[in-house]
């Protein structure tokens, strides 16, 4: 059974339909989730919200472009939109904490490449960082990115590009390990 | 001609370390499935389905009428004012049905709310807790879609509502007491509580909803 028939089957109320359709794609949404949550229980959210809305929408599904596209579109509006609401929550309570660590010292250990990757990709624009990880890290073409994201082609491109060189220059220090 | 931030080598290497930025485990596919069904499930209770959406705002309209009535029947110039509000009560026929709906939602999770800040400052059973707030999320998700946010007011206290939530459904042992501490704190600062009693109707829902949100 193609994809088209498996829709139309959702569409008619049949449960096994929605369940197959779900097996075909929870693999990258969830993945798309994590990789851009860091969390597994957001990302879980977010893959049960994204297939909600899915299913609850299908019937505005027109099927000019492939499912798989229009479904990252929800994806990203999802997390996005999900990620958003917890960063303020999360400044919320980093505005707390700061309160009573005044007077406190840090020392923190020189961080690792690794580490180091990791706090370079968090300080990217979101933009950036959503771009970057879906491209590089997950694999998905520029087409499929600016569709998700409702933006241009070249667009995608060029912040593909830019997170590249914010990245080269955040971790400078490091450049024997790839000029090699 | 290379723009300035190409670099091939970097590039190379940045596709495979960052591999191991936010790596996820193999997708949880069973207990996400359960979530969603359990979900949709609620959502069909919460949701009225369309025969009741007629119900309700029949009986909508009828307390509403009632209360017209009364309210006219104390006017002076009542054969001036009532066309104006009947006009009015017919337009408000499919809001009312959704703040119903709304109006049901917000005690269940000004109940829950009261309930979780009282346990915060005792023994907190955060399991329980996060068990139950995962499922007022997805409805306040719902709701948030639903024409009951189109009132900004409603949006306001629906997406403060859908943060706290988010935090408590995280929340896993009973060793979370001090992110239940921070999450009541947060709770006290954006005066959630008091947001959600005022948007509350204290009569019965239909013949208040008015300037209940």
């Amino acid at each position: 059974m193609d994809e088209s028939q498996l829709i139309a089957r959702v569409r008619a109320g049949d449960s096994a339909a929605e369940r197959a359709l779900y097996d075909t794609h929870v693999d990258r949404v969830y993945r798309l989730a994590f990789r851009l949550a860091g969390d597994d229980a957001l990302a879980q959210d977010f893959t049960q919200e994204t297939f909600i809305r899915a299913f609850d929408r299908l019937g505005s599904f027109r099927g000019d472009a492939a499912f798989s596209t229009w479904l990252h579109t929800i994806t990203t509006t999802v997390v996005l939109n999900g990620l958003r609401k917890v960063k303020r929550f999360r400044q919320r309570e980093t505005d707390i904490d700061d309160a009573h660590e005044i007077g406190s010292v840090h020392h923190e250990a020189e961080p690792d490449l690794k580490a180091r990757l990791k706090q370079a990709i968090d300080a990217l624009p979101e933009g950036y960082r959503t771009v970057l990880l879906m491209h590089d890290v997950e694999g998905y073409t520029h087409e499929e990115i600016g569709a998700a994201l409702g933006v241009e082609t070249g667009t995608s491109k060029a912040q593909l590009s830019r997170a590249r060189g914010k990245l080269r220059v955040a971790l400078s220090d490091f450049a024997g390990e790839w000029v090699r | 001609m290379m723009d300035q931030h190409e670099d091939p080598k970097f590039e190379q290497w940045l596709k495979g370390a960052a591999k191991s930025y936010h790596s996820p485990r193999a997708t949880p596919r069973e207990e996400i499935w359960k979530r969603i069904e359990d979900a949709r499930r609620s959502k069909h209770v919460i949701e009225l389905r369309p025969w009741m959406r007629w119900v309700v705002a029949a009986a909508a309209v009828l307390v509403i009428g009632i209360g017209i009535g009364r309210w006219t029947a104390h006017q002076p110039s009542a054969a001036r004012v009532t066309p104006v509000a009947a006009t009015e009560a017919d337009s408000t026929q499919p809001d009312v049905v959704y703040q119903v709906a709304a109006t049901q939602y917000l005690s269940r999770a000004e109940a829950f709310l009261t309930g979780f800040r009282a346990d915060a400052q005792g023994d907190a059973h955060s399991a329980r807790f996060a068990s139950q707030a995962r499922d007022l999320l997805t409805t306040t998700q719902l709701m948030l879609d639903s024409p009951a946010a189109k009132d900004p007011r409603m949006r306001s206290l629906l997406e403060d509502l859908e943060l706290v939530l988010v935090q408590i459904s995280q929340l896993g042992t009973a060793q979370d007491r001090h992110d239940a501490d921070l999450i009541t704190q947060g709770m006290n600062q954006s005066n959630v509580l008091p947001k959600l009693r005022s948007a509350i109707p204290a009569g019965p829902v239909p013949v208040r909803t008015e300037g209940a949100l």
